[in-house]
């Protein structure tokens, strides 16, 4: 920067104070709306502490970790969780993959940049909107899928989200509808990031398909779309909007995934303690999830240094 | 390997016309340079060869098959970029071998890729990754990929010009080397006229995508068919006077003058400019315009005869200064006539043996 093209304000200032003036607020922010309450947090995860109760909070030390641990049904939901997580993510990526090969191959085809901004809509809808539309597409007096289901195999019009046996399989179609035009885009960048030049040389060198996926497009697309698999990954283990307003976890316990869990226990049970504790369960495993993430982003990094 | 004849192919993109209606026959095994300065359609026509850009008219043959409809693996061409495409993670030895393998055995393709790589001297990184080659030996790989797959046609796409200038002579050596062991039918894109000249059996000249003149570098270095090619080849290129002599019959004549628009230009190299500090007979007096400047072990002079200014080209020896009088001459059978629009004419005025560039 020029001092002479400084605004006045700016040349009165000190450089270091101006830097510091700038970054305070984001700090600010910061600290005040994650630090603070995941400190709390973390401390009101060794307090019994029930709202409902009019008790002050009572130091517990571990206990409320150690009720977790043994809680058969918090390993229940996680587990419940890991399997809408892993079914949701491979349903999606491949979806997506497959799709987004479509698209990158048809150039020329009309209408294609309309298509794609289409695609951004459902991400851009609140789950809870979308969980509430869905619910009425399945409802078995009124929804539209039952009764076309009942039309064409002659059987009675299905109530998807009130059978514990497909219940899950209902809102994780629900979490593809909504998320897989996402993996598409990624697919669309991670192909967009092959140069054209390797593209053109691969066919001129007559690889067959399988080697231009192999040692053409894969080298370049990987990352963008590994990274892709992991923002969902992490996104879907947060799932709590769609299937709250679909089945609050329900029939049973059938759709109760591991947010929802803690959600009953904060705002149904006002276990603070035991649901800060859970809270932090989850968030450690989050952290696992984050540190793969940050692990495939420096390997990129490496190899970019290595060449 | 096979001759590539090209007829009325046309590309336009919008309203821009890259090829123009284009004709021609690059002959079986020989070398052909696509020279012609930037835009002027070269790369265009070569990447319609290789099927990576339909042509919106005309038709591509190799040999008899006409093969503009088919795509580029199915018409067995081998392309080497402008810069050099690689695949990561692979050994030299592997990127040249991947298109051949499923299609020769093992001992078959060892001993092809070997006979390529020793050919592009590379034999001694075979093992080595790609990915820790410098630019100059990553498109030697990929000119050895291209090669090895014994193509029906070759395809270089000014394959230096990316190249750092020190790496530029290795890969030049290589190409020479190339084209003098195997032969191949190959269009070479380049607008630098050096390499056009060191390694092509016939030079295509182009402009603002037509072909201007095509035939051996020699012939077309001396016979330019007009005032563009005779500009473009050669450095500098060739000066242009305006003659008094009129036009009859498609030769210029010193007679029989009309008018302006009727009046001759000739031509002639800067080389062929005879060039004496001191009067010898049947030259005439020129003044050296600008300080001379030394290009490649010649001195290039800006000579003013009369009116006419023209550069010449001398032995670096002699030195010259800006506004020192030198005496010129040309030899008659070194000048070349053209029309006013810049054609060349059949021929000039015989018999006017050392006449000065204004002079009559």
């Amino acid at each position: 920067m020029q001092p002479s093209v400084m605004p006045w304000w700016r040349r009165r200032l000190p450089q270091p104070l101006f830097a510091w003036l700038l970054v305070v607020p984001v700090l600010a922010f910061f600290v005040i709306w994650n630090i603070v309450p995941l400190l709390w947090m973390i401390g009101l995860s060794f307090y019994r502490y029930i709202l409902t109760f009019g008790v002050n909070p009572v130091y517990v030390g571990l206990q409320n970790f150690s009720q977790i641990l043994q809680d058969y049904n918090v390993w229940a939901h996680i587990g419940l969780t890991v399997l809408f997580v892993i079914g949701a993510v491979g349903v999606e990526t491949i979806l997506g993959v497959l799709l987004g090969f479509a698209f990158w191959g048809q150039t020329a085809l009309p209408g294609r940049r309309l298509a794609l901004t289409l695609l951004f809509s459902p991400m851009v809808l609140a789950p809870v909107a979308v969980g509430t539309f869905f619910r009425l597409i399945y409802d078995p007096m009124y929804g539209i899928l039952p009764y076309y289901i009942h039309q064409l195999f002659g059987i009675p019009a299905p109530n998807l989200l009130g059978n514990g046996s497909t219940a899950l399989l209902s809102v994780l179609a629900t979490d593809v509808w909504m998320w897989t035009p996402f993996m598409i885009l990624m697919t669309i960048a991670a192909l967009g990031a092959v140069p054209r030049a390797m593209l053109e040389a691969s066919a001129v060198d007559r690889l067959s398909i399988p080697r231009r996926l192999r040692y053409v497009i894969w080298p370049h697309a990987k990352f963008i779309l590994i990274l892709g698999v992991l923002l969902r990954t992490i996104d879907a283990f947060k799932t709590f909007g769609l299937v709250s307003a679909m089945t609050a976890g329900g029939p049973g316990n059938a759709t109760q995934l591991i947010s929802l869990t803690l959600y009953r226990e904060a705002f149904d049970s006002f276990s603070m303690g035991s649901a800060s504790a859970l809270a932090l369960f989850v968030l450690f495993i989050a952290i696992a999830f984050t540190s793969i993430y940050l692990f495939v982003l420096n390997y990129q990094k490496r190899e970019v240094t290595a060449e | 390997m096979a001759g590539v004849r090209l007829v009325g192919l046309t590309k336009r993109f919008g309203t821009m016309v890259a090829v123009d209606n284009l004709s021609v026959e690059f002959p079986d095994a020989q070398v052909t340079c696509l020279l012609g300065p930037s835009g002027c359609g070269k790369t265009t026509l070569l990447r319609m060869i290789a099927g990576l850009e339909q042509p919106t008219a005309g038709q591509i043959f190799f040999d008899r098959d006409e093969v503009a409809e088919w795509s580029s693996s199915r018409r067995n061409v081998g392309m080497v970029f402008q810069s050099p495409v690689v695949y990561p993670g692979l050994t030299v030895f592997d990127n040249v071998a991947l298109p051949l393998r499923g299609t020769l055995p093992g001992p078959e393709l060892r001993k092809r890729v070997g006979d390529v790589l020793e050919l592009v001297e590379l034999q001694a990184v075979a093992q080595r990754k790609v990915d820790t080659l410098g630019n100059a030996e990553r498109q030697k790989v990929s000119v050895a990929r291209a090669v090895a797959r014994r193509p029906r046609v070759l395809l270089f796409d000014e394959p230096v010009t990316n190249i750092a200038a020190g790496e530029r002579i290795t890969l030049k050596r290589a190409f020479k080397r190339l084209t003098t062991e195997v032969h191949l039918t190959l269009v070479y894109v380049t607008h630098d006229q050096t390499e056009a000249m060191t390694l092509a059996d016939h030079i295509a000249v182009m402009q603002d995508g037509r072909l201007v003149q095509y035939g051996p570098p020699r012939a077309v270095y001396r016979a330019p068919r007009d005032r563009f090619v005779g500009w473009f080849l050669g450095n500098p290129g060739m000066n242009f006077v305006q003659t008094r002599a009129g036009i009859e019959d498609g030769a210029a004549l010193f007679a029989g003058v009309q008018g302006a628009a009727d009046l001759a230009l000739v031509g002639f190299r800067p080389e062929y400019v005879a060039v004496s500090p001191v009067p010898e007979p049947g030259y005439v007096p020129a003044r050296v315009v600008r300080a001379p400047i030394t290009v490649g072990g010649q001195r290039l002079l800006t000579l003013q005869a009369g009116e006419t200014t023209f550069k010449a080209k001398t032995h670096y020896r002699q030195a010259y200064t800006a506004g020192q009088t030198v005496y010129v001459n040309l030899p008659a059978d070194q000048l070349r006539w053209f029309d006013p629009a810049g054609a060349a004419l059949l021929r000039g005025t015989p018999g006017r043996r050392g006449t000065g560039p204004d002079g009559e």
